[in-house]
C-alpha cells in the first residue's frame, strides 16, 4: 500500500515544481479533510482554512478592487477589478463605478473554480488570478461569489452566475465607449468552467451578448468511467472518488453524472446546432484525470458548427495557472490575451481603416446637424 | 484574510507590497530564484502561505507524510482531525502540518476530552490543544444539527451557556434579580472598592483648534508606528452607487471644502446634502445625515460634549450588544482565548479595560464553572470612566456578577477603578498577585483606539499591561484606518466603514433596537468628523497597524484557533441578516465581518519576555 502510493507521489512531484507540487497537495489535504462520507461537508473548517484577502480600493502593481452586493436575497457578492490608468493612478474610493473610457473594455466574468463546494471570490488564489487577467488583457474582471454545493444543489450556481451576467450587463459604467455595450466574456476553471458554458447557454436568446467562453480545466463527467479517468485516477492529486463526491453533492439528489449539468453533450444534453453560441477557448491539462470528457466537450461544440479553440497542455496538471512558473502558465496567459483582444482591433490595418470609418461617421452627422440646422 | 502583504512577513517590509507580477517579467519557473523577502516563498506568499524557501522540501515532505499516514488509517481515523481538532493558522504551512502528524502519530494514544498540556504549551504556536475540554460549550455541533436536526437557538440552550440567554435590561437593573445591598462573605465576593484616581486629567482644555492635520503623536524610541504603512482600503457597495452617487459625491465635496477651510461653500453643501439624503431609503440616508451633522458641527463648531452622560451612553450601549453580533463576537472570542490561557490554573485574574455593565463576564465565569476539574477562584478588576450622576455604576456592575457567581458556585473577587483615562492607570494600585499563584488576563474591547488620542498614552498603558505579567491580553478593535493625518481620508474610510455596519443593521428586527445602535454609531461618526486632538477618541486603527503597535511594546500574537472560529459562526447564524455575516481567520486572528468588508477584529497576545517585564 505505501509503495503505491509512494509511486504515485513521486509521478506527481516530478510534473511539477516544488512549489506548485507543495500548494495543490495542501489544497487535496485540506479538501480530505472537509468531505465526509455521508455527503455532508465541513463548512466551518473550510472557511477557516481557506485562504482569503480583502478588497482593495488601493491599486496593487495597477489593479484596484471592490465588493459589490449584486443580489441580497441571495447575498450574491461579486469582486470587481479593475485597472487604475495613469489619468488616475489613486482611484478617488467614492468613484469606484466610474465609466469605463477606453474604446472598448473587455469585461470578463470570472467563476473561481472549487469543484462547486470550495473556495470564494475572496480567496487568496482566485484574487491573485483575477488580479492577472485585468492586467493581461485590460480588463475588467467580476469574480462571482456564487452560491455552493452541498448546501446550495444545482441549479443554484447557474442562476448566481445568470444573475450576475444580466447585473453586468445593464451597468453604464461597464459600456465600450465604440457602441456603448459591455463586451462580455466569461471564463472559469474547474466548477467555474462548467458555470460559464451554462451561463452561456442561458444567455442565448436571451439578448444578451456573450463574446466568449474562457474554459480553464472545466469540470465536466458522465456515468461512463472513462480511459483516462481510470489511468489517471489518484496520480495528481486527484481521484475518481472525489469527482464523484463532488457531483452528488452538486447535482439535484438522484441524479447520476449523465445530468446535463454534468454531461452537457451526453444522453440527456442538448445540441447546440444552429444556435448563436459563443466561442469558446477550452484549455485541458494532460494529467487531468477528466480530459476525456473535457475533450468530448470541445468535440460537442465542433459538431454543432460551433468556434472552438483546444489547448492541450499535455504535462500540465490541475491548478498550474494558479502559480506564474512554468511554461503552461505562460502559453495559457497568452491566448486568452489574444482571445479576448480578437474583438478588439486584430491589425494595424484593421485599426486604421476603423478609424477612418469612424472619422467619416462623425462627418455625416456633422453635416445632417448643419443641414437641419 | 490577508491585507496588505506586510502580515505575512516576520518583520513588516513595505517594499514587499506586491500583487501580480506584470506582464513585462521574463518568464522565470524556478521558484529558488524568485525574489525571497524575508526568506518567504513569494509565489506562495501571495496565494495566502507563508512558506520559507528553505523550508519547502520539508514542508513537501509532511505533506507526503500525511498523505501516506491518511491512506494508512481508516476514514474515521482522520475524520477527528477535522471535526475535533483544533487548527491553528494555517497560513503558516509548515507548523499546521506539524502538528496534524503530531495528532496522527500516534493515534492510539489520542484523547480528545483529556487535559493535554499546560496553559503555557497551550499558548505556543505548534501546540496542538485538545479541542473539547477547552470550548466554551462541549458539544459536537455537527453530530447535534444531523442527530437531532434542532435549530441553532436549542442546540445553545442544551448546551446551557447562558451568555445567549443572558437578556440585558439597560439602567440600573441589568440582571432580572433585584439589587439589594449586601453583607458580603467570604466565600463569594469581597467588598468591592473604587478608587477613585488622583491623577486625573483634566476636562476638555477649550474648543480643538480648527486645523484639520493633526499631528501624528511623537513616535517611539524604537520604530514609527504613528504613520500606518500603505494600507489596504477594503470596500464593499452594498447599494448600487448609481442610487447614492450625487449625495456620496456632495459628502466628499464637503469634506473637501472643510480641509481647505472653504467654509462657506462647505455650508452650502451641507445643506445640499440635507436635501438628498430625503430623497434616499434605508441605511444610506441614516449614514448620510449623521455624516452630514459631523461635518456641521465641524463647520460652526459647535462640537459634541464629551463625554456623555453615562446612564444614556449605557442604554446605547445595551442595544448595540442585543441589535447585532459585534459585541457578543467580541465577547466570545476573547473568552474563547482567556479559557484556554487559564486552562490548569487554580486562580484567575482578569482585569477588563472595558467594563461598561459587564457583559463579556457571565459566559467566561459559567464556562470557568463548568470545566474539567472544577472552576478556578475568580478575581476581576474593571476599569471605566466617572459617572455624572455620582452613581457608582462599577459597583452595581460587580454586585450583580458576585450573586451570579454565587449561584453557579465560583469563588469570586471583584474591584472596580474609575479613571477618565486608562493612563492613570499604575500596576501598583492593582494588588496584584505573584503570577505563580494567580493568572492575569487582560480584556480590551474598543478601548485602545482612544489612548490614541494623548502622545504616550499608549505606551504607558502597555508598559503597565507588561508589569502585571499577564498571561494573555485580549483586544478588539474597529477594522479600519480612522486615524490617518488627512481629514478626507479619514472621513471616507469611516464613510464607507459606517455605511456598511448601518446596513449590516437594515436587518434587524427590532426597530427601537435598530435607532438606539444607530445613535451609539452615530455618536462615533460625530467623534471621527467633527472632534480633533484630545478630544478625538476614536482613533480606530487597522490589524496591521495594532500588530506592529504591539510587536513593538514586546508582545506577541496568541492565536485563535478553528473552535472559537467555528463557534463564533454559529452565534452568527442566529442574528438576522445572518447571511451577510461572516468570520475570517487571519493568521490567527479572528475578523467579522460584512458581505466580506472585515469590520472588528479580535486578537490576542502574550508577552515576547517575560523576564524583561519589570525593567519596563
Amino acid at each position: 500500500m505505501a509503495r503505491r502510493n509512494e509511486v504515485k507521489l513521486n509521478e506527481c512531484k516530478m510534473a511539477v515544481s516544488l512549489s506548485t507540487w507543495v500548494l495543490i497537495s495542501n489544497f487535496k489535504l485540506a479538501y480530505n479533510l472537509l468531505r465526509r462520507p455521508d455527503g455532508t461537508f465541513n463548512r466551518h473548517l473550510a472557511e477557516f482554512l481557506d485562504r482569503k484577502v480583502p478588497a482593495n480600493a488601493n491599486p496593487v502593481d495597477g489593479v484596484f478592487s471592490f465588493d459589490v452586493l449584486i443580489d441580497r436575497g441571495t447575498s450574491l457578492l461579486s469582486r470587481i477589478y479593475r485597472p487604475a490608468t495613469a489619468e488616475e493612478p489613486q482611484p478617488n474610493i467614492a468613484e469606484l463605478e466610474k465609466p469605463v473610457t477606453a474604446e472598448v473594455v473587455p469585461v470578463i466574468i470570472f467563476f473561481h473554480g472549487g469543484s462547486f463546494a470550495h473556495s470564494s471570490a475572496n480567496s487568496a488564489t482566485y484574487d491573485t488570478l483575477c488580479r492577472r487577467l485585468v492586467s493581461l488583457c485590460k480588463a475588467v474582471v467580476v469574480s462571482v461569489n456564487y452560491r455552493r454545493a452541498p448546501e446550495n444543489r444545482y441549479p443554484c450556481a447557474y442562476d448566481d452566475g445568470w444573475t450576475a451576467l444580466k447585473w453586468v450587463n445593464s451597468r453604464p459604467w461597464l459600456q465600450s465607449q465604440k457602441d456603448s455595450k459591455v463586451h462580455i466574456y466569461l471564463a472559469g476553471d474547474s466548477s467555474g468552467g462548467n458555470i460559464a458554458h451554462h451561463v452561456a447557454l442561458r444567455a442565448i436568446e436571451s439578448g444578451i451578448d456573450v463574446l466568449g467562453n474562457i474554459l480553464l480545466n472545466p469540470m465536466f463527467g458522465g456515468q461512463e468511467r472513462t480511459e483516462s479517468e481510470k489511468r489517471l485516477d489518484g496520480k495528481y492529486c486527484v481521484t475518481l472518488r472525489d469527482r464523484d463526491w463532488y457531483w452528488r453533492a452538486y447535482l439535484p439528489e438522484g441524479e447520476d453524472r449523465d445530468h446535463p449539468a454534468c454531461n452537457p453533450f451526453g444522453p440527456n444534453g442538448r445540441s447546440l446546432e444552429g444556435i448563436k453560441f459563443p466561442k469558446s477557448l477550452v484549455v485541458v491539462a494532460g494529467l487531468d484525470l477528466i480530459q476525456d470528457w473535457q475533450l468530448a466537450y470541445v468535440e460537442g461544440l465542433k459538431k454543432a458548427g460551433q468556434e472552438v479553440k483546444l489547448l492541450y497542455m499535455e504535462q500540465a496538471t490541475i491548478g498550474f495557472f494558479l502559480l506564474p512558473n512554468s511554461n503552461h502558465f505562460h502559453t495559457v496567459t497568452d491566448e486568452i490575451t489574444k482571445f479576448v483582444s480578437s474583438d478588439c482591433i486584430k491589425t494595424i490595418g484593421e485599426r486604421i481603416m476603423q478609424c477612418i470609418g469612424a472619422l467619416l461617421c462623425v462627418d455625416y452627422v456633422c453635416l445632417f446637424k448643419c443641414f437641419l440646422g | 484574510m490577508k491585507r496588505d502583504h506586510n502580515h505575512l512577513q516576520p518583520n513588516p517590509d513595505p517594499s514587499s507590497l506586491r500583487g501580480a507580477p506584470s506582464t513585462g517579467k521574463a518568464k522565470v519557473w524556478d521558484e529558488e530564484s524568485a525574489q525571497q523577502d524575508c526568506g518567504m516563498d513569494e509565489l506562495l506568499a501571495v496565494l495566502g502561505y507563508k512558506v520559507k524557501t528553505s523550508d519547502m522540501a520539508e514542508v513537501a515532505q509532511k505533506l507526503e507524510q500525511l498523505e501516506e499516514v491518511m491512506c494508512n488509517v481508516q476514514d474515521d481515523g482522520i475524520s477527528h482531525l477535522a471535526s475535533e481538532t483544533v487548527h491553528y493558522n494555517p497560513s503558516d504551512l509548515s507548523t499546521w502540518l506539524e502538528s496534524m502528524l503530531s495528532e496522527l502519530n500516534p493515534p492510539s494514544t489520542f484523547d480528545p476530552f483529556g487535559a493535554a498540556g499546560t496553559a503555557a504549551a497551550a499558548l505556543d504556536d505548534s501546540f496542538l490543544v485538545p479541542a473539547e475540554s477547552s470550548t466554551l460549550t462541549t458539544l459536537d455541533f455537527d453530530n447535534i444539527n444531523r442527530k437531532h436536526q434542532k435549530s441553532g437557538q436549542q442546540i445553545f440552550e442544551e448546551a446551557s451557556c447562558s451568555d445567549y440567554d443572558l437578556k440585558a435590561i439597560p439602567g440600573k437593573a441589568i440582571y432580572s434579580q433585584k439589587t439589594q445591598p449586601q453583607t458580603h462573605d467570604s466565600s463569594s465576593s469581597s467588598t468591592p472598592t473604587n478608587v477613585k484616581s488622583e491623577k486625573r486629567f483634566k476636562s476638555t482644555s477649550g474648543p480643538p483648534s480648527p486645523s484639520d492635520i493633526f499631528p501624528p503623536p511623537p513616535p517611539p524610541a524604537a520604530a514609527s508606528y504613528g504613520i500606518p504603512t500603505a494600507s489596504t482600503r477594503p470596500v464593499v457597495l452594498v447599494d448600487s452607487q448609481e442610487n447614492g452617487i450625487r449625495l456620496v459625491h456632495a459628502l466628499m465635496a464637503c469634506a473637501e471644502a472643510v480641509q481647505q477651510n472653504n467654509l462657506n461653500l462647505a455650508e452650502a453643501l451641507v445643506k445640499q446634502i440635507g436635501f438628498l439624503a430625503i430623497s434616499q431609503a434605508g441605511a444610506m440616508r441614516k449614514v448620510a445625515t449623521y455624516f452630514a451633522e459631523a461635518l456641521a458641527r465641524r463647520i460652526y463648531r459647535f462640537y459634541p460634549q464629551n463625554p456623555l452622560d453615562h446612564s444614556f451612553s449605557d442604554v446605547l450601549h445595551m442595544h448595540f450588544y442585543e441589535t447585532c453580533p459585534y459585541l457578543k463576537f467580541a465577547h466570545f472570542t476573547a473568552n474563547q482565548a482567556i479559557l484556554e490561557a487559564f486552562e490548569g490554573k487554580k486562580r484567575v485574574h482578569v482585569i477588563d479595560f472595558s467594563m461598561n455593565q459587564g457583559m463579556q463576564w457571565p459566559a467566561l465565569m459559567q464556562a470557568l464553572a463548568l470545566r474539567v476539574g472544577g472552576p478556578p477562584a475568580f478575581r476581576l478588576t474593571g476599569f471605566g470612566p466617572p459617572s455624572h450622576d455620582n452613581s457608582d455604576h462599577l459597583q452595581e456592575v460587580g454586585c450583580k456578577l458576585a450573586q451570579f457567581a454565587k449561584k453557579i458556585h465560583v469563588e469570586f473577587e471583584y474591584r472596580g477603578f474609575v479613571a477618565n483615562s486608562l493612563a492613570d492607570l499604575d500596576a501598583s494600585m492593582l494588588d496584584l498577585r505573584p503570577s505563580e499563584v494567580e493568572a492575569v488576563a487582560v480584556n480590551s474591547v474598543f478601548e485602545l483606539h482612544k489612548l490614541l488620542a494623548r502622545p504616550g498614552a499608549i505606551d504607558k498603558v502597555f508598559s503597565v499591561v507588561k508589569q502585571m505579567k499577564p498571561e494573555l491580553v485580549t483586544i478588539v478593535e474597529q477594522e479600519a484606518n480612522h486615524n490617518g493625518p488627512v481629514f478626507l481620508d479619514r472621513f471616507t474610510e469611516s464613510l464607507h466603514f459606517y455605511s456598511t455596519l448601518f446596513d449590516s443593521l437594515e436587518g434587524s428586527v427590532s426597530s427601537q433596537d435598530k435607532v438606539m445602535s444607530e445613535v451609539y454609531l452615530g455618536k462615533q461618526i460625530c467623534n471621527v468628523v467633527a472632534c480633533e486632538g484630545v478630544d478625538r477618541i476614536e482613533r480606530h486603527e487597522s490589524l496591521t497597524q495594532w500588530r506592529n503597535r504591539l510587536s513593538t511594546a514586546g508582545f506577541s500574537p496568541v492565536h485563535l484557533g478553528s473552535n472559537a472560529f467555528k463557534q463564533a459562526s454559529m452565534l452568527l447564524a442566529l442574528f438576522a441578516g445572518g447571511d451577510g455575516y461572516g468570520v475570517e481567520e487571519n493568521n490567527g486572528c479572528l475578523m467579522l465581518g460584512w458581505h466580506n468588508r472585515p469590520l472588528i477584529t479580535t486578537s490576542a497576545w502574550k508577552l515576547t519576555n517575560k523576564t524583561t517585564a519589570i525593567s519596563q
